[in-house]
């Protein structure tokens, strides 16, 4: 058997069938074996990634925003600090609280992993290489995030701490409601693409990336999924500076280092789907002949998304719970319906004028947008003329 | 300066309470002496006819020799002027007095504070509880026969609270092991501090300690510790809180955990000694510490310093505020949940004024630099230039650089706004001090209410915002940095040659018999000196009146009914420094 | 496809032994010297008082009944939009009226203050 370098993924795991096959296996266990390598690598991959390089790229990006130099001691440029800091978590003592739920206390962080190196399965990273591709792969994505949610309300109920429990009610309020938006805002690629399989997705992009034909879902998917995943300015179930780390308060060790990890691949994901369902995933120019070209176009948007995340992240303070559930639902699940409906009408117009289906799209969002700026503005005028009111009333009381 | 101005304040006071108020004869000494059982009624009609409506320090001075204590009042007019002094005199053995807090409720912590450190009752306070010591301490330690444990005391430390105890642990390696002593069921894991109990159930009635308020449809209030170890409150402060749901029932702000009896070491030091002492009440700001106590003890003295010396301490003084106005927004925005970048942009800054203390000082915080009647060395060659190179060039681009990034940002305004609202009148009825009092609308400086130093020569305004939240609060700050600026523009171009010291400089100061309060206002709000020297080389009472400590009264005020994340952010707002609040 | 989600399962199935693993190394390697005082749960230094699970508050019940209804419609929503492009004029007018139908709900929810956090 040749060995295709232009396809190199394809080309291993044949190789390796072939091998396996060789030394008589029975084809099906020679199935479950290579899934089970693809699904060490996968998890493999993810895990090093984001425990590893990610973290390192985070805190070097913050010490860069903050002007600091960020860590610079272990290995060059301190590329090895996160290393460290997982040899340093390892030997660290593991403690439960007095009280706690012990099983449920154990078992988040192992779910919060779960979820977040769950959803990979399904993201096309380049073509063929993939997970599985679900022809439910949208609902799945769905499904195996609110594991996340759950396993971060398992952690702070079980914790027997009152900075926790807080913690695990703010998960409620915020990662149960900005599910929402988020899903409604899926609906629109699924859409466009005829289906529910990433793959697809993204091979439906060919003709021009989603964020060009839906702008705004692209957006909504982008502000709800950083919400779902609890990222600053929305970290408010482990808003350091009142409930001092919500959740996580009473892990330490590797359980803490669990939902470190978690969270930190939290945000590639989003980053990934994002990168994924609008920015095209890995298409790009020779891809199809070069699979590892594809690799890269997707790595490169990837971390692009990142990076924006983490900008959000160090330049924003946080949200109040109270304007963070109006937020959610006055503004983006409204929206988000709105969005579906724009996309739907544009979707079934555009072939019966006949125009081209990009500039329809575009148009329908530019107006969508339009009009909810000018519906924010009118409201902005209202609250203003309320506030402007009050300090005159104030004056006459207080200034001598 | 100000005796025939209070002469002309004084006739109605004492025409208005001929048997009840005698001017206070003593040699060095001002204000009135009112009888004990008249000072609610004086009080009330100092506030409401003579409009001295902000009662700034309440404080009181334990005459061992006479037999009595006294309890000063300054209180002063918003509109500004010199102060009403008034003295409550009673006997030592059982002091009684009746309490202010409802005619002006800034009394409330201060109350607290004279009856936990005097051992003075106040009839009629609401909460008369030990605040700064702990609840069960034994004695009241600024009263002139409280010996001290280690050192003075026949009973050594808790053996009057737990007797015929054992040595623990940590004390066994001590060298004064046997001093310490447990009773025989003590375990440090079961012990719970007496004051705790009667704290947590003075938290809302409502709260049973199994959960569940027996109203079944109502959802759990919880009691929650915020503090002493908690990333927002600025140190080692404590701020119990009822909740419900995310929303702040009561809350109940628990201080001491810093406290060092400032007071009682001011007493045993020399009045020079003292100076580096003040550096560590509001660490912060060391330089402007510094000047406030010099006012004090030079107004004792009644010495000036030459003029090249106050052009220098008011430049300090200026760029002290600078750096605090800059630490407090950094860190109010850290509150709101920024991740550091704000606060380490606003450090930066400091860094480069600090850089300037060091040079002049030799220390980058606690800096020692004032002395009576001047400051301790004249400033370095170079060192007007980098402060010009600042004031004129860095500091300004990087105010507005702040403001461009903050000011108009969308979560900060609706973080801020209308979040903590503190209206004038009460902000003056709690004494509330400097930005925080100033942003609720009421323009009193004391650099210009009641000028001290050269500001009555220096060109600037008060800055003064009308909607009294947190958004004012830290915009305020950005106005009093600009204003601070425009005042070192002046002093760089008006600073003369010549000596910065009145007479020789000397280790022992001699200060003759008499009071004198010194004031300044301190970036965090008006910081008091009040000394009384008995012409000993240490002072008889050395009170200081800590605005980070007296603006806390109206913490619980503010945050009824907001959101858990509102106080961390009103706290931020407040600005306080835990050196200066527990003393 | 049943055959589909095989290696999801499998994927998951190592996710979650890699992640016991780890924790289980930590647990090898940690140090354990528990005390009294350490075990306390942690607020701010103060040793709690009453328990640290509570009944949540109600606003939170709120907020989940909202989720359940959306995400019941969002569920109806995911199968017409996957086969939208099939579907005549019909089913997007069909489905406009079930949002509506749905937004007339929501704004009943939003007028009884049910979206407001008080």
């Amino acid at each position: 058997m040749d060995f295709n370098f232009q396809d190199p993924f394809t080309s291993i795991g044949e190789l390796l069938r072939g091998l396996l096959l060789g030394w008589g296996l029975a084809p099906g266990l020679v199935s479950l074996i290579l899934m089970l390598l693809g699904a060490l690598v996968l998890a493999g991959f993810a895990m090093t990634l984001a425990g590893v390089f990610l973290t390192w790229l985070d805190r070097k990006l913050a010490a860069r925003i903050q002007d600091r130099l960020g860590p610079n001691r272990v290995g060059p440029f301190g590329i090895f600090q996160p290393i460290a800091d997982a040899i340093k978590l390892i030997t660290k003592e593991d403690i439960i609280p007095e009280g706690a739920e012990r099983a449920i206390f154990k078992l988040a962080p192992m779910l919060a992993v779960m979820s977040a190196v769950g959803i990979w399965a399904v993201v096309p990273f380049a073509p063929r290489l993939i997970g599985t591709d679900l022809n439910v792969g949208v609902l799945y994505i769905v499904a195996v995030g609110a594991i996340g949610t759950l396993s971060i309300m398992m952690g702070g109920m079980a914790s027997n701490n009152k900075y926790a429990m807080l913690g695990a009610f703010r998960t409620v309020a915020q990662m149960v409601a900005y599910e929402i938006p988020m899903v409604i805002a899926l609906l629109v690629p699924t859409m466009l693409a005829g289906t529910m399989g990433v793959g697809g997705i993204v091979e439906a992009q060919r003709g021009g990336w989603f964020i060009v034909l839906a702008p705004v879902a692209t957006l909504l998917f982008f502000v709800s999924a950083m919400a779902e995943a609890g990222r600053a300015p929305f970290d408010l179930l482990e808003a350091e500076s009142e409930i001092v780390a919500g959740y996580n308060v009473e892990y330490s060790g590797m359980k803490f280092g669990m939902f470190y990890v978690a969270e930190f691949l939290h945000g590639v994901t989003i980053a990934a789907l994002t990168a994924t369902l609008f920015l095209g995933g890995w298409l790009g120019p020779g891809a199809q002949q070069f699979p590892l070209l594809g690799l890269v176009y997707f790595a490169i948007k990837t971390a692009f998304v990142y990076l924006v995340i983490s900008l959000i992240r160090f330049s924003m303070p946080r949200i109040r719970i109270d304007h963070l559930l109006a937020f959610n639902w006055k503004l983006l699940t409204p929206l988000a319906l709105a969005a579906v409906i724009v996309t739907a009408i544009a979707d079934k117009l555009a072939p019966a004028l006949g125009w081209n289906r990009a500039v329809v799209h575009l148009t329908a969002n530019i107006l969508l947008a339009w009009a909810t700026f000018e519906a924010l503005r009118a409201y902005a005028r209202g609250i203003r003329q309320r506030v402007e009111v009050q300090p005159a009333a104030v004056e006459t009381g207080g200034a001598d | 300066m100000s005796e025939q101005e209070q002469s002309t304040v004084a006739e109605p006071l004492e025409v208005h309470f001929p048997q009840a108020v005698t001017p206070d004869e003593r040699k060095g000494y001002q204000g009135y002496v009112v009888a004990t059982e008249a000072l609610p009624e004086v009080a009330t009609y100092a506030r409401d006819e003579l409009g001295y409506d902000y009662l700034s320090s309440v404080t009181g001075v334990d005459y061992l020799p006479e037999g009595k204590t006294e309890v000063v009042y300054h209180a002063y007019r918003t509109a500004g002027g010199p102060a009403l002094v008034l003295k409550v005199q009673v006997p030592r053995e059982d002091p009684v007095v009746p309490s202010l807090v409802g005619i002006y409720p800034s009394a409330d912590f201060q109350e607290r504070e004279a009856w936990d450190l005097l051992g003075i009752r106040f009839s009629g306070h609401p909460n008369l509880k030990r605040i700064l010591m702990w609840e069960g301490f034994h004695g009241h330690p600024l009263r002139k026969d409280y010996q001290e444990v280690y050192f003075e005391a026949e009973n050594k430390p808790f053996k009057n609270r737990w007797p015929e105890g054992k040595v623990y642990r940590v004390e066994e390696k001590a060298p004064l092991k046997k001093n310490v002593q447990y009773p025989p069921d003590f375990t440090a894991e079961g012990w719970v501090p007496e004051g705790d109990a009667a704290l947590y159930a003075g938290m809302g009635q409502v709260v049973a300690a199994e959960g569940g308020n027996g109203r079944a449809l109502n959802t759990d209030q919880i009691v929650v510790n915020l503090g002493p170890q908690h990333p927002s409150t600025h140190g080692v402060f404590r701020l119990v809180v009822t909740l419900e749901g995310e929303t702040i029932v009561d809350l109940e702000p628990v201080m001491g955990y810093l406290h060092r009896n400032h007071e009682k070491i001011g007493e045993r030091n020399t009045f020079l000694m003292n100076m580096p002492y003040t550096d560590r009440l509001d660490y912060i700001c060391a330089m402007g510490n510094n000047f406030g106590y010099s006012l004090a003890v030079e107004k004792l003295m009644g010495i000036t310093p030459p003029e090249r010396a106050e052009y220098i301490r008011v430049m300090m003084a200026e760029l002290t505020r600078i750096v605090n106005h800059l630490w407090a927004i950094g860190f109010l925005l850290n509150d709101l949940g920024a991740y550091f970048t704000p606060a380490l942009y606003a450090i930066e800054e400091r860094e480069l004024v600090l850089d300037v203390f060091e040079a002049v000082s030799g220390s980058r915080m606690m800096c020692n630099y004032f002395r009576f009647g001047g400051v301790a060395r004249d400033l370095p060659e170079g060192v007007l230039d980098v402060v010009r190179e600042l004031v004129h060039e860095r500091l300004p681009r990087k105010v507005d650089e702040l403001d461009t990034y903050l000011t108009h940002n969308e979560i900060i305004r609706a973080r801020c706004v209308g979040v903590g609202v503190l209206p004038p009148e009460d902000a003056i009825a709690y004494g509330m001090a400097g930005p925080v009092l100033r942003a609720s609308g009421v323009p009193y400086d004391v650099r210009r209410a009641d000028p001290y130093s050269i500001y009555d020569r220096l060109d600037f305004d008060v800055a003064v915002r009308y909607n009294g939240d947190v958004y004012d609060r830290y915009i305020i700050r950005l106005d009093e940095i600009r204003q601070s600026l425009r005042i070192l523009e002046q002093v760089l171009r008006d600073i003369p040659e010549g000596e910065v010291q009145t007479g020789k400089p000397q280790y022992q100061v001699r200060v003759p018999a008499g009071e004198a309060y010194g004031r300044v206002e301190n970036p965090k709000g008006e910081l008091g000196f009040y000394v009384v020297s008995n012409g000993k080389p240490n002072p008889w009472r050395y009170h200081v009146r800590a605005p980070s400590f007296i603006n806390l009264t109206a913490m619980g005020e503010m945050c009824k009914g907001q959101k858990v994340a509102d106080v961390v952010a009103i706290l931020g707002s407040i600005d306080i420094v835990l050196g200066e609040v527990d003393r | 496809m049943p055959t589909d989600f095989l290696p999801i399962a499998v994927l998951i199935a190592l996710a979650t032994v890699l992640a016991f693993l780890v924790v289980l190394i930590g647990h090898l390697f940690g140090p354990r010297r528990p005390t009294a005082t350490k075990l306390e749960p942690y607020e701010s230094g103060m040793r709690p008082y009453g328990p640290g699970q509570r009944r949540m508050p109600v606003h939170f019940y709120l907020v989940a009944m909202l989720f359940i209804l959306f995400d019941v419609e969002i569920v109806f929503l995911l199968p017409w939009a996957v086969v939208l492009r099939q579907l005549r004029l019909f089913a997007l007018i069909e489905m406009v009226v079930f949002i509506a139908v749905l937004l007339v709900g929501f704004v009943y929810a939003w007028k009884k203050g049910a979206l407001e956090w008080e």
